[in-house]
């Protein structure tokens, strides 16, 4: 599904990826680890399209297509999501206006007529409860005031109704506390589907007891240095990166949950 | 030194059109006046970004036919008055005889209630401050009379429109005064609109003087066409515990000027002001805006927005005057701005002047543009460029389109701002 060959991606000028290559298929859950500032979040943007980062040499493609010759909301289209580290709180839009525009233009792709209001409504309210989010969230300002949890399970929330191919989780699970984090991971499978792929980037082993990947790879200094199946991740919580070559005073997890 | 320019002779013939007595008389006095007025230059402070704007040819002096055809086709809610090239039409104009509201063109005006106006006229406004507003006074050919006796209500909203017509070139004065007696409540719309094509200008002044108590909101609506310029001046005075709202909307032009003035007189007034402004293309749009806080406890709370593409160019400048007097004020005035071009221009200033010690006084003014992530993560979404565009736009002055209290309004705004996003925003 997802091709990934010889990325280099910089920021003002500086190489944040110095060559990543990634194969995913279809109904495959890859989790990417790594020590802060490695690049992980630079990667989950350079695949959504954030033009900050430019691409400097390789390929990206999805299902064959070449994904750096789509604008950001082609790529959407086309279904790649990127669930944010930082989800952007965007105070004036409410949250419901967005999510039904989101979906409206996806279903425009698809040659599907548009939701109208009370349609949306409907969709969204179960949706919420899937993750737990109150309905009156919806009416708030996308993101705006919300908890860093309430946050994450807004990320979720647009994955179940937007339904992408390619699911990018950037830390969904920092942040959440022992409750949500089950809520967040019962989202998380529920996206799990053979014609779906879906790249979690993480910090913490404890995720991936609820959410089992098929690999897990080791981004440090701009390169996978390391992939392996689940039990690597076990062996990176007991040792840390410094066994990688990694260095180790970078190897603290960011966020405290 | 170079005198200051003066107002070409053309526009110091006598205006025609019958009026009562007493108000020919005012503006006949007002008109000898203004021989000697100096006309605003780049060195009048007050208008400084907007007097290489402001063309005062020969051929703006021109009256307007008083009755153009072409009149917009308006299918207004409610009471309206409609006029025309600065005069009433009364087949236009639908709006009921309530007990103790007097809504009467100045034309039409019997000789007391002329006269009790013609003393009025011109007392809500520093005319030292709108030069323009003195023109008004001597050429205005008629006008809104609107007196709330106490305790009378308007139970909708009053719309003036006033219409352009654009057949030929010249200049109209349309002249509004409300007289809101004591717990009188009136919500008065003004919209300004245009057709054709011929250059005009438009030089309106609306006054408000409110009671004790009484409760009045203004709605102002400018949405004239490229070939009119329009200079505007809402004066307004607030006895004690009245309310006075006002929701500005307005949409750039060749030359776009509202001057909006408020004396908080009496204790316990209270204003709010929120102004929308939307330029385009080589648009430009200046608000000036003056609070006095005359009388001790007062509230005034001032919200201005403007959003300026192109190569338009917006001014804002608010004043504040606390008097001596009034303590225990509290004014609150932000004014917030979004450049969607490199070529966009936009000046604000806020001018504060407190002479009370005790009172509380916050303002704040910022200059942005759309914020690059907030783009990234609508668009990151499936939502095109022009509607992530047009959410965060709409996001910066929604607050303020919300609070507008006429939806029929609202919904012109709207459909007049889709346009602007249609023309400014590139779908990709
Ligand atoms: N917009 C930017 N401008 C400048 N530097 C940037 C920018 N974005 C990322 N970087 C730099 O790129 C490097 C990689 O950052 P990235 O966010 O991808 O790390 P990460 O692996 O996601 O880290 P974390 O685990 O802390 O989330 C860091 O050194 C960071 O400072
Ligand atoms: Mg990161």
């Amino acid at each position: 599904m997802l091709s990934i060959k010889n990325l280099h991606a910089s920021v003002e000028g500086e190489e944040i990826l110095k060559g990543i290559n990634l194969e995913i298929k279809a109904g495959e859950v890859h989790a990417i680890m790594g020590p802060n500032g490695s690049g992980k979040s630079t990667l989950s943007q350079v695949l959504a399209g954030n033009e900050t980062f430019e691409v400097t040499e390789g390929e990206i493609t999805l299902n064959g297509e070449n994904l750096l010759d789509l604008e950001t909301e082609e790529r959407a289209r086309e279904g790649i999501f990127l669930a944010f580290q930082y989800p952007v709180e965007i105070p004036g839009v409410s949250n419901l206006q967005f999510l039904r525009t989101a979906v409206n233009a996806m279903r425009t792709h698809r040659g599907e007529p548009e939701m109208n209001a009370a349609e949306f409504m409907k969709l969204a309210r179960e949706v919420s409860k899937q993750v737990d989010l109150d309905p009156a969230f919806l009416k708030r300002g996308v993101n705006e005031g919300f908890s860093g949890g309430e946050k994450k399970r807004n990320e979720i929330m647009q994955a179940l109704l937007l339904q992408p191919k390619l699911a990018i989780l950037d830390e969904t699970d920092s942040g959440l506390d022992i409750d949500a984090l089950q809520v967040v991971s019962k989202g998380v499978n529920a996206l799990r589907a053979d014609d779906r792929a879906i790249l979690m980037v993480t910090h913490y082993q404890r995720l991936l007891n609820h959410i089992v990947p098929d690999y897990v790879h080791v981004l440090a200094g701009g390169r996978i240095v390391k992939s392996g199946g689940r039990e690597l991740a076990l062996e990176l919580e007991e040792r840390g990166y410094g066994w990688l070559g990694v260095k180790d005073e970078e190897t603290t997890p960011s966020a405290a949950s | 030194m170079k005198p200051a320019p003066t107002l070409s002779s053309a526009f110091l013939e006598p205006a025609g059109h019958s009026l009562p007595g007493p108000l020919l008389e005012l503006r006949k006095q007002r008109g000898t006046a203004l021989v000697d007025m100096p006309l605003p230059t780049r060195k009048t402070e007050n208008w400084k970004y907007s007097s290489r704007h402001l063309k005062l040819t020969d051929g703006l002096a021109a009256s307007l036919p008083a009755t153009g055809k072409n009149g917009l086709s308006l299918s207004l809610p409610g009471y309206r008055v409609v006029f025309r090239n600065g005069v009433m039409i009364p087949e236009a104009s639908d709006f009921p005889d309530i007990e103790g509201i007097l809504i009467q063109r100045f034309g039409d005006l019997d000789d007391s209630d002329a006269a009790a106006l013609a003393e009025r006229l011109d007392n809500t406004l520093d005319t030292r401050a709108v030069q323009m507003a003195r023109l008004n006074s001597a050429r205005f050919e008629d006008g809104l009379y609107i007196r709330l006796d106490k305790e009378a209500v308007l139970d909708q909203p009053l719309f003036f429109v006033h219409e352009v017509t654009g057949t030929d070139s010249g200049s109209a004065y349309p002249r509004i005064y409300v007289d809101a007696a004591r717990h009188s409540q009136i919500t008065l719309v003004e919209e300004y609109l245009s057709s054709g094509d011929q250059p005009v200008m438009v030089d309106s002044v609306t006054e408000f003087t409110l009671g004790d108590g009484a409760n009045v909101t203004s709605v102002r609506l400018v949405m004239e066409g490229e070939n009119v310029q329009h200079i505007g001046a809402t004066g307004v005075r607030q006895a004690a515990n009245s309310r006075f709202e006002s929701h500005c909307v307005g949409f750039g032009g060749p030359l776009r000027r509202h001057d909006l003035m408020v004396r908080l007189e009496g204790e316990g007034g209270e204003c709010k002001l929120n102004g929308v402004v939307v330029t385009q293309g080589k648009q430009h749009y200046d608000n000036h805006t003056s609070i006095e806080h005359v009388a001790a406890h007062c509230n005034s709370e001032e919200t201005y927005r403007n959003i300026a593409a192109d190569q338009s160019h917006a001014v804002f400048n608010g004043r504040i005057h606390i008097h001596e007097d009034a303590q225990k004020s509290n004014a609150n005035m932000n004014n917030k701005n979004l450049l969607l071009s490199t070529g966009a221009e936009i000046d604000t200033k806020p001018e504060l002047e407190i002479y009370a010690d005790d009172v509380k006084c916050a303002h704040g003014a910022t200059i942005g543009q759309l914020d690059k992530i907030s783009l990234f993560y609508l668009v990151s979404r499936g939502i095109g460029r022009r509607e992530a565009n047009t959410l965060l736009t709409m996001a910066f002055i929604n607050e303020l389109v919300e609070q507008i209290p006429v939806q029929a309004v609202k919904d012109a705004a709207q459909i007049r701002l889709n346009e602007f996003f249609d023309q400014t925003f590139e779908e990709a």
